[in-house]
């Protein structure tokens, strides 16, 4: 009894295997041999089917027992064969790379193109990381050109306030210097004022002094 | 043609004047207004020397500066003697420069006297160039750029001050006065830190003392890197500082194919300069003497 079922688990296992291996080449092909092994696939599921069914009626009439682990054996194969029927059916309506070619025409990107497309890529690449190379060096210099610039206006800065600063001083020099200038004018005309003064009181006293003399004689 | 008429009239000029101080000299000019006559000799002597100046005389207009300077002097004028004898200054660093520096330090006694510090400094700096560029000779002119930061110091003028110090820096350590060098790059990295304009330099300050320390001493330089580190965070983001740490390991290492390598890299993306690589020659001196001890 086991050993039946032994045999048909070898049988599914290669029947199996042929089927998910033409599953495979079917989107490939095209035409007369695609619906060829589409009907040869068709059978082999059918006998797989068989084989399942053949499995059951084995099972049944395993003492209650032992069934359990061959139950679990069953479905999993019957699990399998859904699967197998869900890819073909997707198989033949699968795309494919050759359906692809045939659209867009034969050897569109071929061997020699694509290692020429690289290079172009690789090259690109190699310019443009030169330049980023260049720019960075660019960037580097600049800001050592504003360090620079950055220190000359702050001396300058310096020079200008100290400078601010003696122009202040001098303002008030200025003023200061002014003031004791109209003190100088002020007190000239004082001077001179006195210098007068004094002139006509001597003019005076001598002219007293002769009328004097001239009244006595 | 015209300079050699220029000559002779500035000759004649000068044979005028000497005839004037002379002749106040004598008793009788002395008594009528002898120093008249002085000042009328020493603008002669001025006029004198720019006419010397234009035939390219430079020697013959310094030596009449320096008498119209005396004059002044004499004159009791101590800001013309003073702005005089930097015109002599002037003339003679083109043909004499020991009798420039003479001139120049005449000046910068009678500006120090007066009080005008800022002024003093400028010409200090004049005199450490020419040290720097005609005579060679360092100590001097590292000398008169610390007199010239410390007016400028005195007067609050803190970026020429620091502009003064960093040339004694880079001189010092040219000189292997490393720990000059140290203290001179740290102390003005510390003071340009906080400036808002001038923190970016402040980076470069401070490779310069790491580099200082490294050539000291290895240690040293790793503990100066990590204060820095800890004091201006902007510093570790900086290209120098992966610099710095790739020269430690190579030295630990002893390596100094890294070494080079790590100098290329970074020259590649921009120029070291005369001082940078005469530290980073000496620095990998150490240690292909220390790969030779060890050999």
């Amino acid at each position: 009894m086991s050993s039946d079922f032994e045999t048909y688990e070898q049988d599914f296992g290669t029947i199996t295997a042929e089927v998910t291996n033409k599953i495979g080449k079917i989107p490939k092909l095209s035409g007369e041999e695609k619906t060829q092994l589409v009907l040869n696939v068709d059978k082999q599921l059918e006998e797989v089917r068989e084989l399942l069914e053949q499995m059951d009626l084995e099972v049944r009439e395993i003492p209650i027992q032992s069934r359990a682990m061959y139950t679990t054996r069953l479905k999993s194969y019957k699990q399998e064969m859904e699967k197998l029927e869900k890819d073909f059916k997707r198989s033949r309506i699968a795309y494919s790379d050759e359906v692809r070619n045939e659209l867009l025409g034969d050897d569109a990107i071929s061997s020699e193109g694509q290692r020429a497309h690289l290079l172009d890529n690789t090259e690109r690449l190699e310019r443009s990381s030169r330049r980023l190379e260049a720019g960075y060096q660019i960037a580097v210099e600049t800001e050592q050109v504003g360090q620079e610039i950055l220190s000359n206006l702050h001396t300058d800065r310096e020079k200008i306030q100290k400078a601010r600063e003696r122009l202040r001083e001098t303002d008030a020099n200025l003023g200061k210097s002014s003031r004791i200038l109209t003190g100088m004018l002020r007190r000239i005309i004082q001077n001179r004022v006195l210098v007068f003064v004094l002139g006509a009181i001597i003019l005076l006293t001598i002219i007293l002094a002769i009328y004097l003399n001239l009244r006595s004689h | 043609m015209d300079n050699t008429g220029k000559e002779k009239e500035a000759m004649q000029l000068m044979a005028e004047a000497d005839k004037k101080v002379k002749a106040s000299g004598s008793f009788l000019g002395g008594m009528f207004g002898g120093n008249h006559k002085v000042e009328d000799a020493c603008e002669i002597y001025a006029r004198a020397a720019n006419m010397f100046k234009m035939a390219k005389n430079w020697s013959a207009a310094g030596n009449a500066f320096c008498q119209a300077a005396r004059l002044h002097m004499q004159l009791q004028n101590k800001l013309d003697s003073a702005t005089s004898f930097v015109d002599a200054g002037n003339a003679y660093k083109k043909a004499d420069p020991q009798e420039a520096i003479n001139c120049l330090n005449q000046a910068i006694d009678i500006y120090t006297d007066m009080g005008r510090f800022t002024i003093a400094a400028k010409h200090h700096i004049t005199i450490a160039e020419i040290y720097e560029s005609e005579l060679v000779d360092i100590d001097k002119a590292i000398a008169h750029y610390e007199q010239a930061a410390d007016y400028y110091k005195g007067e609050e003028s803190n970026s020429s001050a620091n502009k003064c110090l960093l040339k004694v820096g880079y001189y010092s350590a040219q000189l292997e006065q490393y720990q000059k060098a140290i203290e001179i790059y740290e102390q003005v990295a510390m003071s340009t830190m906080d400036n808002p304009l001038l923190k970016y330099n402040a980076k470069e300050y401070f490779f310069k003392a790491s580099l200082c320390h490294f050539i000291v001493d290895e240690l040293n330089a790793k503990l100066a890197i990590e204060k820095y580190e800890e004091m201006f965070p902007a510093f570790s983001d900086s290209r120098e500082l992966k610099l710095l740490k790739k020269l430690l390991e190579a030295h630990e290492e002893q390596n100094s194919e890294a070494f080079t390598e790590a100098v290329k890299e970074f020259d590649s993306v921009s120029r070291l300069d005369q001082w940078l690589t005469t530290m980073l020659l000496r620095i990998k001196k150490t240690i292909q003497g220390d790969a030779g001890d060890l050999k």
